[in-house]
């Protein structure tokens, strides 16, 4: 497992921050992780079907959601996409939602590993 | 202290719950705006709330509303959980009756140190109700006795003779004087009288029931409103309540004294639609008719209706002392 060392706010999980957010419980965090892995699929597909609809209020509703999810597990990056996907869903704006929605994919591409990795290491 | 966490986000949800439970909190967590406001609007509900602001089913703010509209007798302390940061976004947020908000996430420190603002304030709350009802009840009883005093017992009788007229049913006015109270008085001094008068008021209330209403009228006078009483009944309820005031003596710092009382009693059967300083004086002369006769009984007053009042003693003392 990493541990942060320098610029945070480009970190995949600021686990530092987690940590303390947590308090340093890390049978919490392990919980957390396990919810995370279970709800964070449900989400993302309603996302994506959101998308390919191009039904506005759900792409702002599960991006708020996945938002809210990544913040608490100070997952920065992945929290930041899924901000501008829901920010894109408020205002209503088509153009440019298959980037963002790539962009985000992306992100989890790096996300995804680091959890799994962090999940093994912390089995209990 | 219980406090209420609505998060539909079940991650969100478990981490508030772990931070709080360490904190010593009683945790309800529920997933909904509605089944959140249900919580916080049950009496004994949490009083301590975290709200988030998007919800299925209602929002934060609507919770908030809905909180402020139907809980009215304690005061509920909510914050509202948002990752909204306009200043639109709070000024919203706390129009809609939050007390406080707290961007997500939230830090554990800053959560708690926000609680125990709110827990500072609802104590404030408490210590104002618990003034207020203080006050409240100094104004509306006496202090020796803690029965209702003059203004309320004749506010509270009042209202009980304009339902009875109304309903067609029966209330009866009992006035009772302790008798020779300026001799209990004198003999033992005005600490054993005030004994006899708060050892009288306590059996005056053991003596009647639920619904009837007792008052200090006067010095050692006593005012009882028997409540949809027959006037059939009245006069046995009336001795009834003598007797529990002259069969046992009364304990006081100066030793065991005994005391007496006498009534008048008037039953609204009789009277119709009258005003009450009309029949209260009436009442008035039957408690003098029974002084007359001997003290220590009881007496009906006539009604004016039919010619002057009048007033019969129906019963003759017995074991008279004071």
């Amino acid at each position: 497992m990493q541990n942060p060392v320098q610029n945070t706010a480009g970190l995949v999980v600021n686990f530092a921050e987690l940590l303390e957010r947590v308090e340093n419980d890390h049978e919490l965090l392990w919980d957390l992780l396990a919810i995370f892995k279970k709800d964070f699929p449900r989400h993302r597909d309603s996302l994506i079907e959101a998308i390919a609809r191009a039904e506005m209020k759900q792409v702002e509703s599960s991006s708020h959601t996945l938002k809210g999810m990544f913040s608490n597990l100070a997952m920065t990056r992945a929290a930041a996409a899924a901000a501008h996907l829901e920010q894109m869903g408020r205002n209503g704006e088509r153009a440019g939602l298959e980037d963002a929605l790539a962009h985000f994919e992306h992100e989890l591409a790096s996300l995804l590993p680091e959890l799994d990795a962090y999940l093994k290491g912390a089995r209990r | 202290m219980k406090i209420l966490i609505a998060d539909d986000e079940t991650l969100s949800r478990k981490l508030l719950e772990k931070i709080l439970q360490r904190a010593g909190y009683d945790v309800i967590a529920v997933e909904n705006g509605r089944l959140a406001a249900e919580q916080l609007c049950q009496p004994e509900g949490p009083r301590l709330a975290l709200l988030d602001w998007m919800m299925p089913e209602l929002d934060g703010p609507g919770v908030c509303r809905e909180v402020r509209r139907r809980r009215k007798l304690s005061y509920v302390h909510m914050i509202l959980l948002t990752s909204k940061e306009s200043k639109e976004d709070i000024v919203q947020g706390l129009q809609s009756g939050a007390d406080d908000y707290l961007i997500k996430p939230c830090d554990p420190e800053e959560l708690k140190a926000r609680l125990r603002t709110g827990l500072r304030i609802l104590d404030l709350e408490e210590k104002l109700v618990e003034a207020r009802e203080d006050m409240r009840f100094k104004a509306t009883h006496d202090p020796l006795t803690s029965l209702f005093n003059r203004g309320v017992i004749l506010d509270l009788l009042g209202r009980e003779l304009a339902r009875t007229y109304r309903e067609k049913g029966c209330t009866t006015l009992l006035l009772g004087d302790v008798d020779h109270f300026k001799i209990v008085n004198d003999t033992y001094g005005h600490a054993a009288g005030d004994d006899v008068l708060q050892e009288i008021a306590r059996r005056l209330l053991a003596s009647v029931r639920s619904y009837d209403f007792v008052g200090r009228y006067g010095g050692e006078e006593f005012l009882i409103v028997l409540n949809s009483c027959n006037a059939t009944f009245a006069f046995a309820r009336a001795e009834e309540i003598r007797r529990a005031v002259a069969n046992i003596a009364v304990q006081t710092t100066r030793g065991p004294i005994r005391v007496t009382m006498s009534f008048g009693l008037l039953s609204s059967a009789d009277w119709g639609v009258r005003p009450l300083e009309e029949l209260l004086h009436e009442t008035d002369a039957a408690l003098y008719a029974s002084k007359a006769s001997g003290r220590n009984c009881s007496s009906i007053a006539r009604p004016k209706t039919s010619c002057a009042a009048q007033q019969l003693p129906l019963h003759a003392p017995s074991g008279r002392t004071h």
